[in-house]
């Protein structure tokens, strides 16, 4: 049993949330496998209204960016706030309420999703009582995290607690400003906003979904756990600051990318295009931060598995940061624009950057919080490769199918028909769909094989909290 | 251009990469002998291919490209992939001082090239341009030169095998960056009209 001694860290909130990672991970991507499936052998929906794609895809998004990519961050800022700020976390009971109130939030979009009840905003699916809730737990969090910083015992707050911070705040507003909806009946609303105005709100909220929820928070990640697991500081503190602050204020500028060609004002689309272009400088800073401080670490890379999840997720990191914005650009947008290379795009981030950092954190946190070892670092190794396998296999698919949607879509005969009926390109991407599934139930399988190695490691550890360090600086 | 030493490589790469190294190629004799001579399968296959065999998507009819357009898409795949070469092995020069390798440009360009021979041959298979075809052909491709890419790097470049597993992730993420960066140049002229010109 854990003790509540104000001298030890808070580790029982850390442990439910590393826990539900695991959990919420297998749920969401479990869906998204489902989804792939259909997608190949569309009988799969068993002509059920609420197995069918439309329902079910806003539940794969939902679980995998909220239940399973939050459940990470909130795991990791809690453990990191606590460890830098040489404190126990503040507001106990309001920090165990998020737990409770965050898992009831992903428990209700579970069940409302599939029944058909959504504001039909993408992201922001859920309708208004639960994004009532969303809020509530959401300024808790704020309130546990920052409270936690004022009562620091160390002077200096460490980059990734900015970090979290950022994302901590700028979700709250994101969500907040996004939500604001007229109810009609309790499982029914309308947004505030009209026409393009809503667009442009959503997509503000959506690509900062991405900008901070996916990236913000998921950078506090990689800038405490590099350089723990590499036992190296980090390449450039300097460089970490300078980042910080032209990606929070370049990223929230991008999200007209979104709407090209569409009603919105011609210049806010090239403004955020220009936005997103510029956006590719701050990123890559993160980027060579994170490379540069495992370089040196040579002696370990080899043989420590954990160091490979971070590397290839900031490999992955930079690699889809270069994509997004080039995809942005007004004549690639053109092709890529509702292809699967936007879904490619997407999970190269996703299952490459997001899945590898949480999964590296993970396997860093679970043996310090139930002292114990980890039960197989070969497991480790398996899941490393089977997710590095799938990831590729999911996006070189959807580099190819997309282009070639892309391509059949515009195709025209001399009299401006359309060559292809959609039909046909839905028929042509059959093999890659086949592919795409292949590939996700490959990573799936390596969240599988990383629950049996955490299960056994925490069946035979036991909950421990460490002792607060002492004040230092 | 030795076969021997092409055919070697695949199949035995550790082998294969120390008689690359032994050859010492220039920067030069190895576009001369090897990447112009590799680079041309593809562009000539695909020209023969998209030309006149053509592709079916789904229950279509045959698509084939004009002989104008399939020449023109050809042989700016062929200077595509020179360049590509070229800027991979300076990126794979400029990176070396950071894993400690004094490697001169010329080694760095056989890395490059040669890390890239399965991807020459299979450009073979735009014979037959299914795009489903040459995908899963591709695919295996791309994934013995990624294997090809993790032995070579810690011969030709003289590191040893803990900086060489990094040096290559840097250099795949940064293949992948180009590969990403030649997707977004060929629809870019896609869209300013430089498309492919079909004719069913």
């Amino acid at each position: 049993m854990s003790t509540t001694s104000p001298d030890v860290y808070n580790y029982t909130v850390v442990r439910q949330f590393a826990i539900m990672t695991v959990v919420w991970g297998i749920v969401g991507m479990l869906v998204g496998v489902l989804i792939a499936a259909q997608l190949v052998w569309p009988a799969l929906n068993f002509d059920t209204a609420w197995l069918t794609f439309g329902r079910l895809r806003p539940l794969h998004t939902n679980a995998v960016i909220f239940a399973f990519g939050g459940s990470a961050l909130f795991a990791t800022s809690y453990y990191v706030v606590q460890r830098t700020c040489h404190t126990r976390l503040a507001l106990g009971p309001l920090a165990a309420f998020t737990f409770w109130g965050w898992n009831l939030v992903i428990v209700l979009a579970a069940v409302t999703l599939p029944l058909g009840i959504t504001t039909t905003k993408e992201y922001a699916e859920l309708e208004w009582p639960i994004d009532i809730l969303i809020a509530v737990v959401w300024v808790s969090y704020a309130l546990v995290f920052f409270a936690t910083i004022l009562k620091r015992r160390v002077k200096h707050i460490y980059v990734a607690n900015w970090f979290f911070g950022a994302f901590i705040v700028t979700v709250a507003i994101l969500h907040i400003f996004n939500s604001l909806a007229v109810p009609v009946t309790h499982a029914k609303s309308y947004s505030i906003y009209a026409g393009v105005h809503d667009a442009m709100v959503q997509w503000w909220y959506g690509h900062n979904a991405v900008g901070f929820f996916l990236t913000a928070g998921f950078l506090g990640i990689m800038y405490y756990f590099i350089p723990k697991q590499a036992n190296r500081p980090v390449y450039s503190y300097r460089l970490s600051v300078v980042h910080f602050w032209s990606l929070i204020f370049t990223y929230i500028w991008a999200g007209p990318h979104h709407l090209h060609y569409s009603v919105l004002p011609d210049w806010a689309q090239s403004l955020g295009m220009v936005f997103s272009l510029v956006l590719l400088a701050p990123s890559w800073g993160g980027m060579i931060n994170g490379i540069m401080t495992l370089s040196g670490a040579w002696h370990k890379l080899r043989t420590d598995p954990i160091l490979k999840f971070l590397i290839v997720s900031v490999s992955f990191y930079g690699m889809s940061t270069f994509e997004g914005p080039m995809m942005s650009i007004k004549t690639v947008n053109a092709l890529s624009h509702f292809t699967d290379w936007t879904i490619g795009h997407v999970h190269s981030g996703a299952l490459g950057w997001v899945g590898m950092v949480s999964m590296g954190a993970l396997y860093y946190l679970i043996p310090r919080l139930y002292g114990q070892k980890i039960y197989s670092v070969r497991l480790i190794d398996l899941h490393f490769w089977m997710a590095t396998v799938g990831i590729v296999l999911y996006i070189t698919s959807m580099w190819i199918s997309g282009i070639m949607q892309g391509l059949m879509w515009r195709a025209v005969n001399e009299d401006g028909t359309l060559i292809y009926s959609f039909i046909e390109t839905v028929e042509a991407m059959h093999p890659y769909y086949l592919v795409r599934f292949l590939g996700g139930l490959i990573y799936l399988a390596g969240m599988l094989v990383m629950a049996y190695n955490v299960y056994m490691t925490v069946r035979s550890g036991r909950a421990e909290d460490a002792p607060v360090l002492a004040s230092a600086h | 251009m030795k076969i021997s030493l092409i055919i070697n490589l695949i199949l035995h790469p550790s082998a294969g990469w120390e008689a690359v190294k032994a050859e010492a190629l220039s920067v030069k004799e190895c576009y001369a002998r090897y990447v112009i001579p590799l680079a041309l399968i593809a562009p000539v296959a695909s020209y023969v291919g998209t030309s006149t065999v053509g592709w079916r998507v789904g229950a279509g009819d045959v698509v084939r490209l004009t002989t104008d357009s399939a020449l023109k898409i050809s042989v700016l795949t062929f200077f595509a992939m020179l360049v590509v070469v070229y800027i991979l092995a300076r990126t794979i020069h400029w990176m070396a001082r950071t894993y400690d390798s004094d490697k001169s440009l010329q080694e760095c360009f056989s890395l490059a090239a040669f890390t890239a021979v399965p991807l020459f041959l299979v450009g073979l298979a735009m014979l037959y341009p299914m795009p489903w075809f040459v995908y899963f052909l591709g695919l295996p491709a791309l994934g013995y030169s990624v294997a090809l890419l993790y032995t070579g790097v810690p011969i030709m470049m003289e590191v040893n095998k803990e900086q060489g597993f990094l040096f290559s992730s840097a250099i795949l993420a940064l293949g992948l960056v180009a590969l990403v960066g030649l997707i977004v140049v060929t629809v870019s002229f896609w869209g300013f009209g430089a498309g492919p010109d079909f004719r069913t």
